[in-house]
């Protein structure tokens, strides 16, 4: 198992927001965590990623390794790369530059032919290899993002509402390249909102309600169920 | 005029290496250097007993004076600005201030320093060597400051621009969470800011110590005309430093040359004051930065 | 708080006996009298940079500004008109309280860094003012300027030393009642959370310019004193160095409150008793140990002496007085909220785009939709936080755009926040007793003399504050520190808070958020109480349950517009919410 989560306890100072999630990636899967606003989907990342939150109790091990006692920096290292909401991207640095950067954390001897596969990969970014990661659109800096954290070589990708705030077609072609990292053997754990269009991707999926996984299965499964729809928009299960 | 105006371009270039490394600390750490000027006076000494001790000429003096300054940034931001961050700002501004006390004071301890300006000897010949151009007066000492603020800028602009830790620590400063997330050690990334604009602090004090004198009590003036070059220019921004600094120095001289000395220092300062109200993102920022 | 003025309030005799002490056995030696004299009059300006940096936290680095206001006029007015001292020293106070009000209007634009750099320079300047003016000497300043007299008697030598200290534990007296009154926990909430005490209608702009200019006219005041004491005057008395000094004392002795000032003056006045010889050696001790301070020690000296260790102490029985009647406005209930084309923009994103909505009296309405929608900037534009970009708010039909935010409470409007922005120093009951605030009605003058009718105001605002605490059923916790609180009790604090004052409408930021099931019944019990006291209530919520369960009306927000508005099933069932919530099939 590559990343393995046990009845994890976490949260912010005093505010416990996940109670108890167990759940688990595979190498060459992607899981979804769907769930509405405020379910502790993203909160769930950035327990994975160690940043901001605070654990009281529970486990997390990513390919041989204890999460809970690393820091932001090791994860990284150890081969998860973490696409962050807001996409956090060095907005004063070049497209070139903030690439180069995702490699930071690792040997950086073969950094120019990762780049030129980057930009094959991202013929959008190649365009603009040398303006500032600010003057980008929406789509283009979450390509960006996202191919940030791919030089640092993850063996998992976790992305946190990628979707958001970007046109429809845009996001199809985001979804069409999630698809093309699984091929390409890196596995992804992917928050999303949007329900319809994640289940249709993924190989499993989590639904959290209130810092708990209410529902889990294959995404055939959940994409038939009642109840995802009802998680989301409340009322009971046949309205 | 001409004349006030070489002499402004030259304190002026020690206003814009502090006010440079101000920008560097506060891009790094959010936190406004009031100290920056002492360290310029302690630098200036660095150079000073490098002279008096190993009897090298002011060059060795000036890599001497520039490594220390790093060190002692490095030491300042881990014994005082690291620990008093967790307290938030106000206490940022009173452990800097705490610093003055410090330097200011504690210069005067040392044996050599005392608390009287020194001379240190000028870059090449005497220091009132000056090269006449038709009755303008250019002292070689304000050429090699000017040369030599060149020469700083290009530095940092390779380091910052062209380089690999460069870039990954001005990533940092840019988006610390992002950073953190790729793997860049923030933490190291200001300390070695800190470093680097103490250093450049000791570098301006030792370049223009040949003409300014070094040690003595000017510290907080030049501080804090730093600072108001760093707000005319633009806080947030690099070149704006600069130019505001240069100009910070041209505009005293040329006030001190209409009016007495004790006019031109006020004025400076409703200059800081104006500036921080009209327009609190300088002339070359974009940004207001100012509140919140 | 109260404990702590409590702490400061016990400090002051004690103070007052060790001056008296010491000035009947040491000061009998005139090197003691005269650092005696000096560490008074400093302290009486300390006093004012302790609240204004430890109550209101603002700092200043100017503070020798208003000192020299202060000194010069008197020296001005008595040596060179032959004033006596008393008339002269009123017209110095009260210039700077004046130049205090300015200071204090310019700071409300200046935060942190940015605030220590515009004082540290507006003292500069005022020194250089000093310095190049032929009508106050110039750099050699006023000299031969006359002892203060009362009747006959002349204020110098061991006089001035009585004198000096009578007026510095008198200053520091009427302060103390000014901090216990309704302006001292005004300046607590603003040192707290400047934004939330503006929604629950503390008018933090005016406070914050009368903590400027109390503290300016407690400097020009020591200044006064010192220009007669010493019967000169030049710049460079009053120069950065003084206030930095000020700034010193403040910070060793404790800032806040007014004990840790008079001991930080005391301590440095007889520190600078060890003379020329050392003051190198003196000086760099004072960095260190401000350094330390800062780090070790934020408390100052007098932070050593209070308790540090917090403990919950249950609430004093209740005494029930009739909770007093909300007073009649002139306010149109029947119209609580008209949101008209309201549009926000931050640089080019647009949070809110035109947005239109009426509220009906007495209803409770829930503004749902994904992360980003523009909810929470919604509220905002509601509350009167930050600047609409279009559009106007009126409630209860007056229009409100453009108001601050603590008018629009008074008005009756509360407002709790997503992530219940509590004053986390204050106790529970301190700060529900903050929420009423707005509704006392005493005077700046009767908080500094104590008046009765500041004390009644404010036992009157605790037993209110006691009875909303009651009925929420919070009474055992009300001696709390609020940052000692779980989460799901801050939230119920915070609502107390807000309902406190009897509000007619009440904004409620994503409540159930980080609360548990038990919470949350609770929650929801708590919210329809109050639409049945008649409250108008609008719920920003992403319980769907509780947002379908209790809400007469469901309006959708999504990219800032407004997608759907109607009855929960009807929402529900709409297909664009449908597809705002879970995506389209695509």
């Amino acid at each position: 198992m590559l990343l393995a989560i046990d009845d994890l306890h976490a949260g912010y100072g005093a505010i416990d927001v996940l109670r108890g999630v167990s759940l688990h990636v595979a190498a060459g899967e992607i899981v979804a965590v769907l769930g509405a606003n405020g379910a502790g989907k993203s909160t769930l990342l950035r327990t994975i990623s160690r940043y901001e939150t605070r654990v009281r109790s529970g486990s997390i091990s990513f390919d041989g390794h204890d999460l809970i006692a690393a820091s932001v920096e090791s994860v990284v290292r150890y081969g998860l790369s973490h696409v962050p909401e807001g996409r956090q991207l060095f907005t004063e640095l070049s497209v070139d530059d903030n690439l180069r950067l995702g490699a930071y954390a690792r040997d950086r001897r073969d950094i120019e032919a990762e780049l030129r596969a980057m930009y094959e990969r991202f013929p959008a970014l190649a365009a603009r290899k040398n303006a500032t990661a600010f003057s980008l659109s929406g789509g283009e800096q979450q390509m960006l993002a996202i191919g940030r954290a791919l030089m640092a070589k993850p063996k998992l990708l976790c992305l946190d509402e990628p979707s958001t705030g970007l046109a429809p077609l845009i996001v199809e072609q985001l979804f069409a390249l999630i698809a093309s990292l699984v091929a390409d053997g890196t596995a992804v754990l992917l928050v999303e909102q949007n329900a319809f269009l994640t289940l249709k991707h993924a190989n499993r999926a989590y639904v959290m309600e209130n810092g708990e996984i209410a529902l889990k299965g294959s995404a055939g499964e959940l994409a038939e169920d009642p109840r995802v729809r009802a998680i989301y928009l409340g009322g009971s299960v046949d309205a | 005029m001409l004349q006030l105006l070489v002499a402004g371009v030259t304190v002026g270039s020690g206003y814009a290496l502090v006010a440079l490394g101000i920008h560097i600390i506060l891009r790094a750490t959010r936190i406004v250097n009031f100290a920056q000027g002492e360290f310029v006076i302690v630098g200036g000494l660095f150079a000073l007993s490098i002279v008096q001790l190993f009897h090298v000429n002011a060059w060795v003096a000036l890599a001497g004076a520039t490594i220390l300054g790093f060190g002692l940034g490095l030491i300042y931001e881990r014994v005082i600005l690291r620990p008093a961050a967790r307290f938030g700002e106000i206490s940022l501004t009173i452990a800097t201030i705490g610093t003055i006390f410090i330097l200011l004071y504690g210069h005067a301890l040392v044996p050599g320093w005392g608390s009287l300006p020194q001379p240190l000897p000028a870059f090449t010949g005497e220091a009132s060597d000056a090269l006449n151009l038709g009755g303008l007066s250019i002292p070689y000492q304000s050429i090699w400051v000017f040369v030599l603020l060149l020469a700083a800028l290009a530095a940092m602009y390779l380091f910052f621009e062209k380089t690999y830790y460069g870039k990954a620590i001005r990533a940092a400063a840019n988006n610390p969470l992002g950073a953190r997330l790729v793997g860049i050690d923030i933490t190291g990334a200001r300390a070695i800011s800190v470093g680097i604009a103490i250093a450049l602090a000791a570098f301006g004090g030792t370049i223009i110590g040949p003409i300014t004198l070094v040690g003595g009590a000017g510290g907080v003036a030049i501080s804090i005309k730093g600072f108001v070059g760093a707000i005319v220019g633009g806080l947030e921004s690099p070149v704006g430093c600069v130019v505001g600094g240069l100009l910070v120095g041209t505009i005293e001289k040329l006030l001190q040359g209409q009016f007495s000395y004790g006019v031109a220092d006020p004025l400076i300062y409703s200059l800081l004051l104006i500036g921080l109200l009209v327009r609190p993102q300088g002339l070359f920022g974009s940004r207001a930065a100012v509140r919140d | 708080m109260i404990a702590r003025l409590r702490a400061d309030a016990r400090a002051l005799p004690i103070l007052a006996l060790i001056v008296a002490i010491f000035g009947i056995t040491l000061a009998r030696n005139a090197t003691y009298a005269q650092a005696g004299t000096y560490a008074a009059i400093y302290a009486i300006a300390a006093i004012g940079l302790s609240l204004l940096l430890g109550n209101v936290k603002q700092i200043s680095i100017g503070q020798a500004g208003f000192f020299g206001i202060g000194a010069y006029v008197v020296g001005y007015l008595t040596s060179t008109l032959n004033w006596p001292f008393w008339p002269a020293a009123i017209v110095g106070v009260f210039a700077a309280t004046l130049v205090g009000l300015g200071v204090g209007f310019i700071a409300l634009r200046f935060r942190g860094h940015y605030l220590a750099m515009a004082t540290l320079s507006f003292g500069l300047i005022v020194v250089g003012l000093f310095h190049e003016s032929k009508l106050f000497g110039g750099a050699s300043g006023i000299s031969s300027i006359p002892y203060a007299t009362i009747g006959s008697l002349s204020l110098s030598g061991y006089a001035a030393y009585w004198f000096a200290w009578a007026v510095a534990l008198i200053a520091a007296f009427l302060t103390l009642n000014l901090l216990r009154g309704r302006t001292g926990r005004a300046f607590e909430t603003i040192r707290n959370d400047e934004l939330a005490a503006d929604v629950i209608g503390v008018a933090t702009r005016r406070y914050k310019i009368l903590a400027f200019a109390y503290a300016g006219a407690l400097a020009g005041l020591s200044g006064a004193i010192y220009a007669a004491y010493l019967g000169l005057i030049v710049p460079d008395a009053v120069g950065a160095a003084l206030s930095i000094d000020i700034l010193l004392m403040v910070v060793l002795g404790g800032q806040g409150g007014v004990s840790g000032a008079l001991i930080g003056a005391a301590l440095i006045g007889f520190l600078d008793i060890s003379g020329h010889a050392y003051e190198n050696w003196r000086e760099v001790a004072y960095g260190v140990l401000v350094i330390i301070v800062v780090i070790a020690a934020p408390g100052g000296v007098i932070g050593l002496f209070r308790r540090t260790k917090r403990e919950a102490r249950a609430a004093p029985g209740l005494t029930t007085l009739p909770v007093a009647a909300a007073p009649v406005r002139p306010l149109n209930l029947d119209s609580p909220l008209v949101v008209h084309d309201v549009t926000k923009r931050f640089g080019g994103l647009t949070a809110v785009d035109a947005v239109n909505f009426t509220l009906e009296r007495g209803s409770l309405t829930s503004l749902i939709g994904p992360n980003g929608a523009g909810k929470t900037t919604l509220f905002n534009a509601i509350c009167g936080v930050g600047k609409l970009s279009a559009g106007n708010v009126n409630i209860a039909g007056r229009d409100v755009t453009g108001w601050q935010p603590h008018r629009i409470a008074s008005l009756g409007v509360g407002r709790t926040f997503q992530n219940a922005r509590l004053f986390d120093e204050m106790t529970v009951l301190e700060n529900v007793v903050a929420g009423l605030i707005r509704s006392e009605r005493t005077s700046f003058g009767a908080d500094l003399l104590a008046l009765p009718a500041s004390r009644h105001a404010q036992r009157e605002s605790t037993d209110r504050a006691r009875a909303t605490l009651a009925r929420l059923g919070l009474e055992s916790i009300a001696g709390m520190e609020a940052r000692d609180l779980p989460f799901g009790e801050r939230r119920r604090v915070e609502l107390a808070r807000a309902i406190a004052a009897d509000p007619w409408m009440l904004l409620v930021d994503e409540p159930a958020a980080g609360l548990n099931a038990r919470e949350r019944a609770m929650l929801q019990d708590d919210l329809l109480a109050l639409r049945e006291r008649g409250m108008t209530l609008l719920l920003i919520e992403h319980d769907m349950k509780l947002v379908m369960a209790i809400s007469d009306r469901v309006m959708v927000l999504k990219f800032g517009v407004k997608i759907a508005d109607g009855d929960a099933t009807s929402v529900r069932n709409d297909p664009a919410v449908v597809s705002a919530y879970l995506g389209t099939t695509g």
